[in-house]
């Protein structure tokens, strides 16, 4: 437990007028209309969306998991972090396509993508799940801030749970994503800044850095400094062929849309960005910010060990820098220290909020319910939806202890077999929504079976999660592929319209051919 | 007018030129991840006064750099056209609500 003094509370109330004033600031800008409340009239220049695809990227959680790998892994364990590495790829390639499509949402961008009854199945299907998945990640995001204030002020979880939350609200309900995305700014950098100053404290705290590699040494973990201590190729803890699967999913799902749960989160960034420059700017240089925080915490998680080495329960060690920040912060800088993790929190809380009132207010209640809705019913759908899965996360928070286990299943399953599918449908034209909509039911299937079922009964051994990954994409494409080939490709005129609209990479030849002829494009300049 | 070049990559593009994807793409897609991993790992060395950790972080650097001059002319090229048309959409909205507002 801690105790704050008056600066800390000083601290501390600065920062939350700070925030919520952004929702006052903020209010005229958001209400003006659907594309205000949601994109912030796609007219931001890179470093505000950038500063909040690092805000998004740093929850409450997630120093807690970097601890974890980092405590067990050394540095080798940033690997681990590096999968965010898609946005390399996905900053030049799959964020120019999907801003020039102006599609507010990843299920509308389907539609754009997809004709007919194929297309709005898809639409309705991910706007059902992009809502329910922001609802989950809120539950899950305010149990950690519940869990994390019991630690240190010994209040209930439930307290920790709702109070932030009920705060974010205030500037997301009137603001919309002018207030997300003005905060996020702030947060960002309070972030970044108060991660650096506790990193650099901790690793002085525990010697400096001369004294951490001198103990390392001297305790016999000197490897734990190698980036690249490979235990084989397919065998121990870290295989070669672990981090070769990881370089190949993170850097080639940079081409495809939605191979990254974050993606989601980044579509709307991209699309608030004022043109195709600042939206590969603003995840590149974000996601760029996220991995050197990364090595930030990296070091000070070391610090850590070499303070504490001997700890064994993962639930322990995985408050390694929470507790190397709060033990070891000078007087004074306690509340400053909570105001930045408060930041983190507040952060994530409000992009999802907005992000899963996009897909309910524009996917379902514009697209299905109300086509002729004006700007200020939109706006105020979108208020309404902010305020429902708001709700929705609090009754998901209280109860994610039982249902964890199996969202996580759930989110698994579209990493894994859906991987190459959210590719080739950025790539490949006659990639039909018919086999997208095959590959998520075969991939559900295929899932159950090769993580649970199968090795339950014996018939294969229980395989580590690369293998899984692999035997996961090889299983779904035997489906999804002769699906695609034996049902007909989508409309042309459609695919044309997208094809002038995005100019997609890859194999878009008859497509490309077809816009030419209907005049929807010229014929390329020769560089 | 004689091309502007850098490495023997086009520093001038035209916009309906920047449409397609050419090398300059795939240079961008290559460096990026490496620049990423050097920057991560770089650092994270460094932290603790190591040697390679700050040759390591100077060629993630190095690598950023040079990303930025052979994707930039071309990403500026795009998006000038797109931008002229954002600028009007905005002006036209703005308009509409101001005369809303005014209601």
């Amino acid at each position: 437990m801690i105790r704050f003094g008056p600066m800390d509370w000083i601290w501390l109330a600065t920062y939350l007028i700070l925030m919520t004033g952004c929702g006052f600031i903020f209010y005229r800008l958001g209400k003006r209309s659907e594309a205000d409340f949601f994109l912030a009239g796609r007219g931001l220049p890179w470093w505000i969306p950038g500063m909040s695809v690092y805000a998004t990227h740093t929850a409450t959680d997630t120093p807690m998991w970097v601890s974890g790998v980092i405590y067990k892994y050394g540095l080798r364990g940033l690997w681990y972090t590096f999968f965010s590495a898609w946005c390399a790829v996905a900053a030049f390639v799959s964020a120019r396509i999907f801003r020039r499509s102006l599609a507010y949402s990843q299920a509308e961008w389907q539609s754009l993508r997809y004709s007919g009854l194929g297309g709005e199945l898809l639409r309705g299907w991910m706007s059902g799940w992009g809502s329910f998945l922001n609802m989950f990640i809120l539950g899950w995001v305010s149990m950690a801030m519940g869990k994390l204030c019991h630690y240190l002020f010994g209040w209930d979880n439930w307290v920790g749970l709702i109070i932030p939350s009920l705060i974010v609200a205030i500037y997301v309900l009137s603001a919309g994503y002018w207030g997300v995305v003005m905060a996020d700014f702030q947060q960002g950098i309070i972030a970044f800044y108060i991660i650096v100053f506790a990193s650099i404290w901790g690793i002085r705290v525990a010697g400096g850095p001369e004294g951490i590699v001198a103990r390392l040494n001297a305790l016999g973990e000197g490897w734990r400094l190698n980036p690249f201590k490979f235990s084989g190729f397919f065998s121990g803890d870290f295989p070669l062929a672990w981090f070769l699967t990881m370089i190949f999913i993170a850097v080639l799902g940079g081409f495809g849309m939605g191979t990254s749960i974050d993606w989601y989160a980044e579509a709307q960034r991209i699309q608030s960005s004022r043109t195709v420059r600042d939206a590969a700017y603003s995840i590149w240089w974000g996601t760029a910010l996220t991995l050197t925080r990364n090595a930030f915490w990296a070091a000070a998680i070391i610090a850590f060990f070499v303070l504490y080495p001997n700890i064994t329960e993962p639930s322990q060690y995985e408050m390694a820098w929470y507790r190397i920040a709060f033990e070891h912060i000078p007087a004074g800088m306690l509340g400053f220290l909570f105001a930045g993790i408060i930041a983190i929190h507040f952060s994530t809380i409000s992009t999802h909020l907005n992000l899963g009132a996009v897909y309910l207010t524009r996917d379902i209640y514009h697209h299905y319910i109300n086509p002729e809705a004006s700007e200020r019913k939109l706006v105020m759908a979108g208020r309404a939806a902010t305020a429902l899965l708001l709700l929705g996360s609090f009754i998901y928070g209280l109860m994610m202890e039982e249902i964890t286990r199996w969202l996580i299943f759930a989110l698994w399953i579209m990493g894994a077999g859906m991987w190459l599918p959210n590719i080739l449908q950025v790539i490949w034209w006659r990639f039909n929504s018919w086999g997208y909509l095959s590959a998520w039911i075969a991939n559900l299937g295929f899932s159950w079976l090769v993580v649970w079922i199968l090795p339950a009964f014996g018939v294969i051994p229980e395989l580590p999660d690369y293998l899984q990954f692999w035997a996961l994409m090889v299983l779904t494409a035997l489906v999804y592929i002769p699906v695609t080939l034996l049902t007909p490709p989508e409309n042309k005129l459609h695919l044309a319209k997208y094809y002038a609209m995005t100019r997609p990479i890859g194999w878009w030849r008859p497509i490309k051919q077809e816009a030419l002829r209907l005049g929807l494009i010229r014929e390329e300049v020769k560089p | 007018m004689k091309e502007r070049k850098f490495l023997g990559l086009r520093r001038d593009w035209k916009p309906e030129e920047a449409e397609s994807w050419t090398r300059e793409d795939w240079l961008a897609i290559v460096i990026s991840p490496l620049a990423y991993a050097l920057l991560m790992i770089g650092l994270a060395l460094l932290l603790f006064l190591r040697m390679d950790g700050l040759i390591i972080f100077l060629a993630g650097v190095g690598a950023t750099i040079l990303l930025h001059l052979i994707i930039d002319p071309k990403l500026k090229a795009i998006s000038s056209e797109y931008e002229k048309k954002q600028k009007e959409y905005l002006r036209r909205l703005e308009r509409v609500v101001r005369w809303r507002e005014a209601e």
